[in-house]
């Protein structure tokens, strides 16, 4: 597997509210090398910038970040090939109105021949049972189908590492265990945030963020276990005073 | 989020003889009618040729219901502009403005309907191509025309939400109320997309 390492790692930006700059991440050291790495923490934790560093979306402020050797700064184009990354909201990714097309525009750059990339495309939709979608206006696939159809996209091109944000925040029960099934039988080293915690439980290694920071790492058990016991001492300083 | 109010007809496979037809001369149609548009001064001749476009459409298979899913969503606009142009400068001229309109968007949905994406885009790029030496990037345009299809729908979708949501509000005679959450959701698609792009290596120049 693919390392991917974080070394004193602090994404701080500027904000309208105050002087100083809003500290997302705060120092992260990470050498992840597990097949799967599950990221949970509360919403505004900073696992969104966490997954966005690994594929040089977002740029360190402090620290580095590499990906098998590559810096996500000064190479971020060799990351950007061989990182994919599957977003929450799949209709924000898929740029093209089919599917077939959108899975064809991924491969526009490295297959120049039309009849070839069109072969490659059909074979990518196929590996995910998708390939009678191919033609279907991304408007009129369901949540699920989309999500896979973003997930062919990323992964036409095979990547090493795919990163994946919430990927299953939007579906129902059916689509994410059909999207949780797919992505148990990829080769891809999968490093994804997810509410889930079931999925998280799933994972090899899970990474629980709080306030920009990572406040547990460890087996997903006690991972998820770490998870509850903080959102729940959160609950008891917020709960409101009896009248 | 809807994404039906499409102003061109998605891809229909078939092999009719305007799917066959050379990918330059149907961008030539869709720039002749474009140029004819403002060159035809009567409104008999602007029906002809509306008519024959018309008639090309339905013999590629598309069928009368894609036809009418290109120009429905034009259709308030086109009243508007119609009824205008008939109070200021009569029936005649309106009548001719209002189909040199329809007669750019059903070429242009003729072409859309006939051609699949990865075709038009590689017309862009060979058509690109001589512009290279000044410093473009061929696939970059390509990838514009491309965005600019799937924007298409989206944002006539978000239209049709954020006046849904106006409604619910009881804000339907709020034009800000329309406007303002429309632009701010297109502006937020187009980051979110480039976003997006980015994520893929897309849009880059070429190594």
């Amino acid at each position: 597997m693919p390392a991917v390492t974080f070394d004193q790692v602090t994404v701080a930006v500027e904000t309208d509210n105050s002087p100083d700059p809003k500290v997302l991440l705060d120092a992260v050291n990470l050498r992840l090398t597990e097949r799967r790495v599950g990221v949970i923490g509360a919403n505004g934790s900073g696992k969104s910038t966490l997954l966005r560093l690994v594929n040089g979306l977002i740029q360190p402020t402090r620290g580095t970040v590499e990906v098998d050797g590559d810096n996500t700064v000064s190479a971020v184009r060799r990351v950007r090939r061989n990182v994919g990354f599957v977003f929450t909201d799949p209709l924000s990714q898929l740029v093209m109105p089919t599917g077939r097309e959108d899975v064809e525009l991924s491969l526009r750059r490295s297959v120049k021949n039309g009849t070839e990339r069109r072969n490659q495309a059909d074979a990518a939709l196929q590996r995910l049972g998708l390939l009678h979608l191919a033609d279907q206006s991304i408007y009129e696939l369901s949540g699920g189908e989309r999500q896979l159809m973003a997930l062919a996209a990323v992964l036409a091109v095979n990547p090493k590492v795919l990163v994946l944000d919430e990927p299953s925040t939007l579906l129902d029960l059916r689509n994410r265990e059909l999207l949780r099934r797919t992505l148990a039988g990829l080769d891809q080293q999968i490093i994804m945030s997810t509410h889930d915690l079931d999925l998280a439980l799933e994972m090899d290694r899970v990474l629980v963020i709080e306030n920009g920071q990572v406040a547990f790492d460890g087996a997903p058990a006690d991972a998820v276990a770490a998870y509850r016991t903080l959102c729940l001492d959160g609950l008891h300083t917020t709960e409101p005073s009896p009248r | 989020m809807r994404g039906h109010g499409f102003l061109l007809a998605n891809y229909v496979p078939g092999n009719s003889l305007v799917h066959r037809a050379p990918l330059g001369l149907k961008f030539l149609l869709v720039f002749g009618c474009g140029l004819a548009s403002f060159i035809i001064q009567d409104w008999s001749i602007s029906t002809a040729v509306l008519a024959v476009l018309c008639g090309l459409f339905l013999v590629t298979g598309a069928g009368l219901k894609r036809l009418w899913g290109a120009v429905r969503p034009l259709a308030a606009v086109l009243l508007v502009i119609g009824l205008f142009q008939w109070w200021q400068l009569g029936a005649p001229t309106a009548a001719r403005i209002v189909l040199n309109i329809l007669i750019c968007v059903v070429a242009a949905s003729l072409l859309t309907a006939t051609t699949p994406v990865q075709k038009l885009l590689d017309g862009v790029v060979k058509a690109a191509t001589p512009f290279k030496r000044f410093g473009a990037d061929p696939e970059r345009f390509a990838l514009t025309i491309g965005i600019m299809l799937r924007s298409i729908p989206y944002i006539a979708g978000t239209f049709a939400d954020v006046r849904d949501s106006a409604r619910a509000r009881g804000l339907e005679r709020n034009p800000r109320a329309l406007i303002l959450p429309v632009f701010i959701t297109s502006v937020a698609f187009a980051r979110q997309t480039g976003e997006a792009l980015a994520a893929r290596g897309l849009g880059e120049a070429e190594d």
